[in-house]
């Protein structure tokens, strides 16, 4: 630094010296002259305490370059220092410099210094200035800077408190957040907040503490935005002021004093209501041009509109609309708020609502003011408000006028759709439809029908109650004077403006004499029933298509339509119409003539499976079970019938057996099952499926037929048994009679008396007499033994059964040596072989009243094969002439061969008593044959004449075989064995 | 004072009835008053530390026992006329000056503090009416520093502070209006008692 030194000089005399001196000394002058800066003088401070900016200005000379420190004067912190440029402001001759603080310039005082520079050089330092801030010991206040502070989002600010004398800092709040802090001095602290975001309505509080917490002070800094007005557009509606609206982009957060404020054309607005986001606000005279600018303490918008007052026309609302109202038109008038209207020209809008419809008519006109609505519909209510726009450069349409309402007059009501219902007989009914209000045009106050047959001239009119739409009518006495076949009813609707035109319909007295018409199918779609019919060329006459339920049989609730001439398709629709439900659809012509069923369909919405099932009946026959149902009525059928599928049930499981499609096959058979209980199952169905079905159960039990056959399969294998024994019995008889009958050896008589004929008396067993008697017609050449009778002895009726030996006779008389057939062991078979077998009769005179005869016969033909019984039976008996009880008891039919076992039974029953040891004696009965032991071989074949045991009683027979324990058996085989002999 | 105690009518003539719906009222008052304090604790993000009780805003005689019941609903009705004049004034300059764009609960339930405040005011003022004594505001509401501070910050403790000194002066009420009862009853008890032994002096 140049320093300006001033030597004091010690001689006044002028010498080379001085000169020099001076010289010297002029030199340094201009020497300190130019290198010694000037301090800035009289430095001064200007601070703006809500900007934050301190202006410095001083007396700096012609320098402009100044170096300038600020430092916080209580803790002697540099807070900026830098060399600045500064030019001297001609007209006060000062240097002047602006300075922004982070800081509020209250939070601590600052000392400014100024120095000059030139390069290098500077000058010394200004005296220090200071700007004292709100620390000062003087003021003792807790306070915190800067107050109420209003930033963009995104600001950062810098708030310091200073806290009261006498208490320690604590903390800062920033809302709820706790902030770092920074000491500027003793008592000041400080925070920066950065990016800050919206505050809240009433902004958002800065809160300092005390460290013990019991005092706090604070500030409120408001975030938000500069504004952003759009769509600013101005209007006129009175045609010559000018309304202009525009809308805040965005809400600005700020409000109240704070708020944004509009000015128009540099007027200030006042907005009637500052919250709405569309504002309004007027200027008295359109001028063509408007502009609009909105500032608020965060920043300034413009917006400008410019517009010719005939572009921009919107107008006004009609006011005081009346009306003049007729039955089918109605006349609106308003009137215009502005007296300019009347002469603008005018497109007007009326909106008419009526029955929740609404409709738009637009009229025109020059200061258009009433309008005529038309077709209106009578009494009806109508609701009416009314907007016009300019004609020419339409810019919008103007505000709806208040809603008006009105009612049109009342009119004469329509004529009512009659059509008929006629049951089987002639009664019927004449229906109506109600009038809906747009046909009755006012309250209907009834009706009046009228029957009225042309011929026999019989009218006949009733009036009827305005909630009637059907009138029962009996045509019996008409029909019967009248040989016409119709009878026209008309009906006329009544209000209280008039009476309808008479609707008419012809009703048929002949009607049931329609042949019934073959029914299609009408199939539902979403739209209804669409039917379709053939239209003749010919025929001019229009159609009534109608339609009821199916079931219904007497006065139907009928539905109908009518169609004009020429139609040939219709699709009928009914909120009525229900599902499972069947439809009868008619198309009769409707002409002056009486209506003529055309066409007949039948239909469901929707087919439902059946709502009853079939009553199932079974039956059984043989091993065939029938099953047969009645038909489900119509009302339960719920759908067209497919067929009906029979099922088996097995546990809880169903086994289709047969699906019958034809519907009028109401019976199944089930072949072939066995004996046992079974469950049948038929369920019908339709396209919605099956029924639950009806189950039936039937146990199927043996039948007559196979228990015959089952007997006679028995009895035909007994036979083939017996048969088969004899057969072997036969072949190995030698054997059997070695086994059970050796040969007895003749008697040795001398002579050949023997060989002659006469009484052999033979002392029998006490209990039988035995007569062996020739045969007549035998050959007289051989002999055989012939048991005579006891009465034929005695020629009388005395008991033969007798304590006396009776005496056996045995007629000399040759015996047939030929073989003899197998016999059947069977008792009444014995019999019957006892017939066919020989000649010879036996009388067992022990039996005289009764007892089964058991006669046996050699075969006179020598055959082993044929059995003719009857034949021989008949020859027996004509010439035996013995002993044949059961023959006389025994009816014509007891002819029957072996093949009918029977007759042999029936008697054998009736002489039970009487022959019990026959009975006893059955083949089949193993008790007996076990009880006779070795005598049931023998017992099947009665041909031994000397043994009569077996014809005895039983206890008389025990008796017996106690007596002759094999005497018994072996005659018998003796008297076989001698009968087959050779 | 002693104007209002020229009418020299006792506690005894007080409708129970009266009392308990004050009471009643009072109580309600005092749910509406700690709602309002803590939506406005929210609003503000006021902590629980933010005390600004420094010292009471309404002025009157301090309650004692040794007062009589007249007294008594006279400073406490005085105090309730007090805080409505405050309750309304912070309602004012906070819409002012802190009024935003929408309403919320806050402003719901602060219009319905002030209006229960005036209905607890109607009754006490009949107690004190039936009490015998005169319904005159003491100190006047020009006396009373109703301006508010004019930093915003300051403002906010302000209103803090007078909703405080509602619900301070409400339980204050529930107070005064339960005890007034058991005063009813001695001084019934009291006035018998004089009665009789004047009675048995004449």
């Amino acid at each position: 630094m140049p320093r300006l030194s001033v030597s004091p000089s010690s001689q006044p005399n002028c010498s080379p010296v001085w000169l020099i001196s001076v010289l010297l000394g002029l030199l340094a002058i201009h020497t300190n002259a130019k290198d010694v800066l000037t301090v800035p003088q009289q430095v001064s401070l200007s601070a703006n305490m809500y900007t934050q900016h301190l202006t410095i200005s001083w007396l700096g000379g012609a320098v402009t370059t100044f170096d300038l420190i600020i430092l916080r004067t209580e803790l002697n912190e540099t807070v900026f220092y830098e060399t600045v440029s500064v030019t001297m402001n001609q007209v006060s001759g000062r240097h002047q410099w602006n300075w922004t603080s982070v800081e509020p310039l209250q939070c601590t005082s600052l000392s400014i210094k100024i120095r000059s520079r030139d390069g290098q050089t500077t000058s010394e330092w200004s005296n220090t200035q200071i700007l004292q801030g709100s620390d000062l010991p003087s003021n003792e206040k807790f306070q915190m800077y800067p107050q109420d502070r209003i930033v963009p989002v995104g600001a950062n600010t810098t708030f310091c408190c200073i806290v009261e004398e006498g208490l320690l800092f604590g903390t800062i709040h920033y809302g709820n957040t706790v902030m770092n802090t920074t000491r500027l001095s003793r008592r000041s602290f400080a925070t920066t907040v950065v990016n800050q975001e919206l505050s809240g309505e009433t902004g958002t509080n800065v809160v300092c503490f005390d460290n013990q917490r019991t005092k706090l002070t604070g500030a409120v800094v408001f975030v938000g935005y500069p504004p952003l007005p759009t769509d600013f557009v101005c209007e006129t509606r009175d045609l010559t002021s000018a309304v202009c609206q525009w809308k805040e982009k965005r809400d600005t957060n700020l409000y109240r004093k704070r708020g944004t404020r509009y000015s128009l054309n540099k007027r200030n607005c006042t907005l009637s209501s500052p919250e709405e986001k569309q504002k309004e606000c007027s200027v008295a005279q359109w001028e063509g041009n408007f502009t609009l600018v909105a500032v608020n303490p965060l920043g300034q918008y413009s917006l400008t509109d410019s517009a010719e007052i005939t572009h921009r026309v919107h107008p006004v609302a009609p006011d005081n609309l009346t009306f003049v109202v007729h039955a089918w038109n109605a006349t609106v008038l308003w009137q215009w708020e502005y007296k300019s209207y009347p002469s603008l020209a005018l497109d007007c809008q009326v909106e008419l609502a009526s029955q929740g419809y609404k409709t738009k008519r637009t009229f025109s006109g020059v200061g258009l003011r009433s309008v005529v609505l038309s077709d209106l519909y009578p009494d009806e209510d109508y609701n009416v408000q009314v907007r016009c726009g300019a004609q020419q450069n339409f810019w919008k349409w103007g505000s709806w006028s208040k809603s008006f309402s009105f009612k049109t007059n009342n009119y004469v009501p329509d004529a009512p759709d009659v059509w008929m219902w006629m049951n089987k007989d002639y009664t019927g009914q004449v229906i109506w439809k109600p009038l809906t209000q747009r046909q009755s045009h006012g309250l209907i106050t009834g009706y009046e029908v009228t029957l009225w047959s042309p011929e026999v001239n019989i009218q006949h009119t009733e009036l009827f109650s305005p909630d009637t739409y059907a009138v029962p009518v009996n045509l019996t006495q008409i029909a019967t004077r009248s040989s016409d076949n119709k009878v026209m009813a008309t009906v006329i609707a009544k209000n209280a403006a008039g009476v309808s035109q008479p609707a008419s319909v012809l009703i048929p007295l002949r009607l049931t004499d329609v042949e019934p018409l073959t029914v299609s199918r009408a199939v539902y779609t979403d739209r209804g029933f669409p039917l379709f019919w053939q239209r003749n060329p010919n025929d001019t006459w229009a159609y009534v298509v109608e339609w009821y339920e199916a079931s219904c049989k007497w006065d139907c609730p009928v539905e109908w339509i009518k169609l004009a001439a020429g139609n040939t398709n219709v699709t009928i629709k009914s909120a009525n119409f229900q599902p499972g439900v069947r439809y009868n659809i008619s198309l009769y012509s409707s002409s002056s003539e009486a209506p003529e069923l055309l066409q007949h369909w039948q239909g469901y919405m929707q087919e439902l499976v059946p709502s009853s099932s079939v009553l199932l009946s079974t039956t059984q026959h043989d091993s065939d079970v029938v099953l047969t149902w009645r038909e489900i009525p119509l009302v339960n059928r719920r759908g067209f019938l497919l067929g009906y599928n029979i099922y088996i049930s097995g546990g809880s499981q169903l086994t289709l057996l047969a699906n019958l499609s034809d519907l009028e096959s109401r019976s199944y058979t089930v072949k072939g099952l066995s004996q046992g209980l079974y469950n049948f199952t038929v369920k019908a169905y339709t396209s919605a499926g099956e029924d639950k079905g009806t189950t039936a159960s039937i146990t199927l039990e043996p039948y007559t037929d196979w228990l015959i056959l089952e007997i006679l399969a028995s009895l035909g294998i007994i036979a083939l048994l017996l048969a088969v024994v004899t057969f072997i019995c036969y072949k190995k008889r030698k054997w059997v009679k070695k086994a059970f009958y050796p040969d007895i050896p003749e008697p040795k008589l001398s002579g050949d008396w023997s060989r002659s004929q006469g009484p052999l008396d033979v002392k029998p067993s006490p209990h039988s007499l035995v007569h062996m008697v020739e045969k007549p017609e035998w050959d007289s050449s051989k002999e055989v033994l012939v048991v005579i009778p006891e009465e034929d002895e005695f020629e009388g009726d005395e008991p033969v059964d007798t304590d006396e030996p009776t005496s056996l006779r045995y007629y000399n008389q040759v015996v047939d040596e030929r073989p003899i057939r197998p016999r059947f062991p069977d008792s009444s078979d014995s019999s019957a072989s006892s017939l066919d077998s020989a000649c010879t009769d036996v009388t067992y005179t022990g039996i005289q009243t009764s007892g089964s005869s058991l006669v046996f016969q050699l075969d006179p033909q020598g055959s082993s094969e044929g059995h003719q019984p009857q034949a021989d039976l008949s020859v027996c008996g004509g010439g035996g002439g013995g002993y044949r009880p059961q023959m006389q008891s025994r009816a014509p039919s007891d002819d029957i061969g072996l093949a009918s076992p029977e007759p042999f039974l029936e008697p054998q029953a009736a002489s039970a008593g009487d022959y019990k040891p026959q009975s006893s004696w059955h083949f089949d009965s193993p008790v007996e044959a076990g009880e006779s032991g070795g005598l049931a071989l023998s017992l099947g074949s009665p041909t031994s004449v000397a043994s009569t045991q077996f014809l005895l009683p039983d206890g008389e027979e025990h008796a017996e075989e106690q007596r002759q324990p094999s005497s018994s058996a072996a005659t018998w085989f003796t008297n076989l064995l001698s009968s087959t002999k050779p | 004072m002693a104007a209002r105690r020229t009418r020299g009518m006792t506690g005894s003539d007080l409708s129970r009835a009266t009392v308990a719906r004050a009471t009643a009222i009072a109580e309600l008052l005092r749910y509406e008053c700690s709602i309002l304090l803590e939506l406005y604790r929210k609003k503000e993000s006021f902590t629980a530390d933010v005390t600004v009780t420094e010292s009471r805003l309404v002025s009157v005689p301090p309650p004692s026992s040794q007062l009589e019941t007249r007294d008594k609903l006279w400073c406490l009705h005085s105090a309730l006329l007090q805080c409505r004049s405050f309750l309304e004034r912070a309602i004012a300059k906070e819409e002012e000056q802190l009024g935003g764009g929408k309403k919320g609960d806050y402003e719901t339930q602060r219009k319905m503090v002030k209006e229960r405040l005036t209905i607890l005011l109607i009754n006490t003022g009949e107690l004190l009416k039936t009490a015998g004594g005169v319904m005159v505001l003491t100190p006047s509401s020009e006396g009373l520093e109703l301006d508010g501070p004019t930093i915003l910050f300051e403002l906010k403790l302000w209103i803090y502070r007078i909703f405080e000194e509602v619900d301070y002066w409400t339980k204050t009420a529930i107070t005064t209006l339960q005890a007034l009862p058991s005063v009813i009853a001695k001084e019934r008890a009291r006035t018998t008692r004089v009665r009789s032994m004047r009675s048995a002096r004449r």
